[in-house]
């Protein structure tokens, strides 16, 4: 398996491809920590830097994460696609190692953007001076919940890119999921919907909600607090990721090179 | 001849199911902002204008930008594979009007977008049970305005996968430059940055918006970004070696 992910490694050599990564990931970071610390309603974000991030980092990971995943799945994949080297490739190794030699390393480079955004929130609150002690518990928790649905969405992602040779099937799909997992926020009313969606995970495992908030008295009675943790979903999460692991990768070793 | 051309790349397209895209993502905008305004009535209380926000406002900073990257890719991709360059570029055609020709074929689906947004927007405002008139005349403007500064971004696109030749790096780069849209919109310079046209052509935060600004000093603005990208995609590809 390492010698089938350094042939990886040489084939997107010079392609830029952590660096895309890596791109992607501090212009969500850029976002993440852009606030009006020093207006209005900057001493509340101040004293509440740790939680507010807790609340609002759903909602980026749920347009980042899920953008990154398409991107990096579907390079990994149409190196492959463009020089028709899948056939090659088959002839010469067991078909399901390469999907697994293809997910590992696509999937390295993911969460490790995930991570590194992760430690530059935190670098970023330190930085800043946000109020009380940084919650290390929640903030591996929130790691944790971010990583889980975004091997979900890449298992996704990479499954598609490698069966079908157009890319923009896997694109589109991974758009329109994304979208979907989006609005599903924005329904709190229907948690089912974002719990039929693996992009809506993101939401479905947020812990910090805001309380208080009204258009009037905006910030003076608002207050974060901690929520049910949606456990069972989490390893409905788990179980899915496993089955969309084997349904991949059966539908992969299957498909006519 | 360029009507030729655009007849060649339609063909080309043929048979391709990436127009189910267009047509099935602005579904999801129409069904769950809907469902958000009928949530949140006691906040969004200007009624077309509040439904169109929460139809458009993702949609034009994300969603729209890296489709338009998608499709902008995929026609570009058409000519990458096979070495179709060199056919291409040994046509006895204008280099900069094959350009053009793409650039059309990509505008109208752009534009068959918008009018299918614009319908779900008109569906969804009645199955809500929204008395007042529907706003077609602004609705028009909207929808133009949009794919007057979709062309915008497709032209950008379509110079920067002529660069890139690599499918996904082209359509991250639409993202980046969607979300930059937005910090440009948040800092009123939405109508002078390339990337925050359609959103501002569309007017998807602030639905009187353009309104009262007028919309020439817009169009103009489109037309000049439309010539300085195809002018500079088509000085690369009249540089470009047929290897």
């Amino acid at each position: 398996m390492i010698r089938l992910m350094r042939c990886e490694f040489y084939k997107t050599r010079r392609r830029y491809l952590v660096l895309t990564a890596l791109a992607i990931t501090a212009v969500g970071l850029v976002w993440a920590t852009y606030g009006d610390y020093d207006g209005p309603s900057g001493a509340f974000l101040l004293e509440n830097g740790w939680m507010s991030f807790l609340y609002q980092l759903p909602l980026l990971n749920a347009i980042f994460y899920p953008l990154l995943s398409m991107v990096i799945a579907s390079r990994l994949a149409d190196v492959e696609h463009k020089g028709g080297a899948l056939k090659q490739l088959c002839a010469m190794e067991e078909k399901g190692r390469l999907y697994d030699a293809k997910l590992l390393y696509g999937l390295a480079i993911v969460l490790l953007s995930v991570i590194l955004g992760w430690a530059g929130l935190i670098v970023f609150g330190l930085f800043r001076g946000f109020g009380g002690t940084l919650p290390m518990g929640l903030y591996l928790l929130f790691l944790l919940f971010t990583l889980l649905p975004t091997i979900a969405v890449y298992l996704i992602q990479h499954t598609i890119s490698l069966c079908v040779k157009n890319q923009a099937v896997a694109f589109f799909t991974g758009i329109i999921g994304t979208f979907a997992g989006l609005f599903s926020m924005f329904l709190p009313q229907f948690p089912l919907l974002r719990r039929c969606l693996p992009w809506g995970y993101y939401g479905t495992l947020q812990f910090v909600g805001l309380f208080g908030w009204t258009k009037e008295t905006r910030y003076d009675q608002a207050y974060f607090a901690i929520m049910e943790m949606d456990w069972p979903f989490f390893c409905v999460l788990v179980i899915a990721s496993v089955l969309l692991y084997l349904a991949g990768r059966w539908l992969f070793c299957r498909k006519e090179c | 001849m360029l009507w030729r051309l655009i007849r060649t790349e339609q063909m080309k397209l043929k048979r391709s199911p990436v127009w189910l895209a267009f047509l099935l993502m602005p579904v999801v905008p129409a069904a769950l902002g809907t469902l958000n305004y009928l949530n949140n009535l006691e906040l969004l209380q200007s009624a077309w204008y509040s439904l169109w926000t929460q139809h458009t406002l993702f949609t034009c900073y994300f969603f729209l930008p890296v489709m338009i990257g998608v499709y902008c890719s995929y026609t570009m991709r058409q000519e990458q594979n096979h070495h179709n360059w060199n056919k291409v570029l040994t046509m006895p055609v204008s280099r900069g009007m094959v350009l053009v020709a793409k650039l059309v074929c990509v505008s109208g689906m752009i534009l068959l977008s918008e009018v299918w947004i614009g319908v779900l927007f008109v569906l969804s405002g009645k199955l809500a049970g929204l008395a007042a008139p529907i706003p077609f005349a602004e609705l028009t403007t909207w929808c133009l305005m949009g794919t007057l500064g979709g062309m915008v971004m497709a032209s950008i696109q379509l110079v920067i996968s002529l660069f890139f030749k690599s499918f996904a790096l082209p359509v991250g780069i639409s993202l980046v430059g969607g979300i930059s849209g937005l910090v440009f919109l948040a800092k009123d310079l939405g109508h002078v940055w390339p990337y925050s046209l359609m959103a501002y052509g569309m007017n998807s935060n602030a639905p009187q918006q353009m309104l009262e600004s007028g919309s020439v000093p817009f169009v103009i603005t489109c037309v000049i970004y439309l010539a300085l990208f195809v002018g500079i995609g088509s000085w690369i590809l009249s540089k470009r070696d047929v290897s």
